[in-house]
């Protein structure tokens, strides 16, 4: 019988071991392929490491934002109300019927201001409420380069839109020199490639968020229970056998949480020290273990060590001494695009979303996701509210073409949802949830884009 | 002292040379009203007059006209912040069809390269 030992590859291709349990020499040993799929990363455009800052402001995103929406929204237009005029702001006659095209800006009552702190009269609105800003006298203006004009009408509703979309709205200026919305025209879905070559057997990809290493919450040995179900190291034939069929595995942000005392600014003890890279240490040893068998890419959210504005920098690779050796481990910006099989997969650690909640209302997280989708941008309240960087020629978060997974980290619980668009488009919606709360993992086929989660528990109920 | 030794006369100079700074003669009276004083609005003269004469050019030739036109254009949006060439391009690639005539201009470095308002703000 031939004593046969293989070492686990840090090729694409890694196989799994286990020796026949009867008798104790290991006699023959049966390899299971982990499937593979080809990879494509499309993060070019969120990179910001070819620019350099010389001064703008945020007033050469939001054009090249207007621009490129409005070219879009003018061809649409024509199709939507071809025989009412269009014009711009400026150019708007009372009473006469025409069709603008904009950027929405919401003026918010509640909205934090930082020259609120100069105001003499402090008035008697307490401590801000962190959850939502939203109020009834809210109202929406339409801006363009020429000039910006209130809207008026039921039509759009002030608790749907946000600062930072484009529209194209159709309706006539009253004499009060408001423009009363009569029909809101929004891009919709961008149009979608079909993958080439349709996967016909099961590939699954892992997604996960909010591991928080290192913080209380989180329980070491429920994310331990997920990396070795994805590397095979749990269960029997017939588990390892579905675990051959994960390709990829995304985590979408948060998977480290620095104890926030020690960085209060103030200089660290040498314990402290120690303490400061302890959880992205133990994220790497399982990070280790994952990139050895599958590839893996690891996104910055809200709370890990990259820059805060958005497009968020991939984590640097030194941070991940043990898994940087391996060529299955990346590290991705995000927001994170890429294809697997021809299969476009797009989404965010979650800040997108969560800035949504705050500015606008919304059934749940996926409507919020629907909305981005239809509005053809991923975070319309950047700059506004959420950090970006000023980009001059181009605004990266505009979305070209439509993908057929979108996926958004750090959720507060899992949601999933075909959305169908005008010209077939169809995308998968999933909202992930955060993993040191749920214990769950959200995972997607290839081949049918189906969704199931997957949940790790460690406590043994009686 | 009471007595100065002769040969300490030429040590002291007891009068003006005549080779050093003179006043300005009569030839150079048409720049005179160029003397910011009373009357006179003209400020930050030195910087204007170079070889004798105002240079009110600094940079403002045709091409540098052309190319201040081109910052102040609204149409292809906020200027400032942007190299000009950069703004052409943007300017370009969003179908707003900029003066061919200036990518030339800007790539031959005949004009500046940044916008007019780049270190005035």
């Amino acid at each position: 019988m031939e004593n046969r030992v293989k070492v686990l590859a840090a090729a694409a291709a890694s196989c799994f071991c286990f020796p026949a349990m009867a008798g104790m020499e290991i006699d023959t040993v049966e390899n299971l392929q982990r499937k593979q799929s080809t990879y494509k990363s499309l993060d070019e455009t969120f990179e910001i490491q070819n620019e350099t800052y010389r001064g703008q402001q945020y007033s050469q995103i939001y054009f090249a934002r207007l621009h490129m929406m409005r070219t879009l929204l003018y061809s649409l237009v024509t199709h939507w109300k071809p025989h009412v005029p269009v014009c711009t702001v400026l150019g708007l006659e009372e009473g006469k019927e025409c069709i603008i095209v904009g950027t929405l800006y919401k003026h918010m009552k509640l909205k934090p201001c930082i020259l609120d702190e100069y105001s003499k009269e402090r008035s008697a609105v307490p401590l801000v409420k962190h959850h939502n800003f939203m109020h009834p006298d809210d109202h929406l203006v339409l801006e363009d380069e020429s000039g910006r004009v209130k809207l008026g009408g039921t039509v759009l509703s002030p608790s749907v839109y946000v600062t930072g979309v484009v529209v194209a709205l159709h309706g006539k200026e009253t004499g009060a020199g408001d423009f009363m919305v009569l029909d809101v025209l929004e891009a919709g879905l961008a149009p979608q490639i079909e993958p080439q070559l349709k996967s016909r057997e099961d590939k699954y990809v892992v997604f996960i968020s909010g591991v928080s290493a290192g913080s209380s919450l989180s329980n070491p040995l429920q994310f331990q229970l997920l990396v070795d179900h994805i590397t095979g190291h749990l269960g029997d034939e017939k588990e390892q056998g579905i675990a051959a069929e994960i390709v990829h595995v995304v985590i979408a942000g948060n998977s480290v949480e620095i104890p926030l005392g020690l960085l209060n600014g103030q200089n660290l003890a040498s314990k402290d020290q120690s303490r400061l890279s302890e959880p992205v240490q133990e994220l790497d040893i399982s990070l280790t273990q994952i990139a050895a068998g599958v590839p893996v890419d690891i996104m910055p959210g809200s709370n890990d060590p990259a820059n805060f504005s958005l497009p968020q920098q991939p984590l640097n690779r030194w941070l991940f001494p043990g898994s940087r050796a391996y060529n299955t481990f990346r590290s991705c910006t995000n927001p994170h695009c890429f294809e697997l099989d021809g299969v476009r997969i797009l989404g965010t650690s979650g800040q997108n979303i969560d800035d949504l909640k705050k500015y606008s209302e919304g059934r749940d997280g996926l409507e919020f996701m629907e909305r981005t989708l239809k509005w053809r941008h991923l975070a319309p309240t950047t700059p506004n509210t959420l950090g970006c960087y000023p980009f001059t020629d181009r605004d990266p978060f505009l979305i070209e073409s439509c993908p057929h997974v979108y996926f958004v980290g750090n959720q507060d619980k899992y949601g999933t949802r075909i959305l169908k668009g005008a010209e077939g488009q169809l995308v998968r919606l999933i909202s992930i949830p955060k993993f040191c709360n749920t214990g769950m993992v959200v995972v997607l086929n290839l081949r049918n884009l189906e969704c199931h989660t997957l949940s790790f528990e460690t406590q043994f109920s009686s | 002292m009471a007595t100065t030794p002769s040969n300490m006369k030429g040590f002291y100079r007891l009068k003006k040379n005549k080779s050093g700074i003179t006043k300005p003669t009569s030839s150079k009276k048409s720049s005179l009203h160029l003397v910011p004083s009373l009357g006179s609005d003209i400020t930050q003269l030195t910087a204007l007059i170079s070889h004798g004469s105002p240079d009110l050019k600094d940079y403002h030739d045709n091409h540098e006209e052309l190319m201040r036109q081109f910052d102040m254009n609204m149409a292809y949006g906020p200027c400032l912040g942007m190299y000009r060439l950069a703004r052409w391009e943007r300017a370009q690639r969003l179908g707003l069809n900029p003066p061919i005539g200036f990518e030339g201009l800007l790539k031959a470095e005949k004009v500046r390269s940044e916008c007019w308002w780049d270190g005035r703000i």
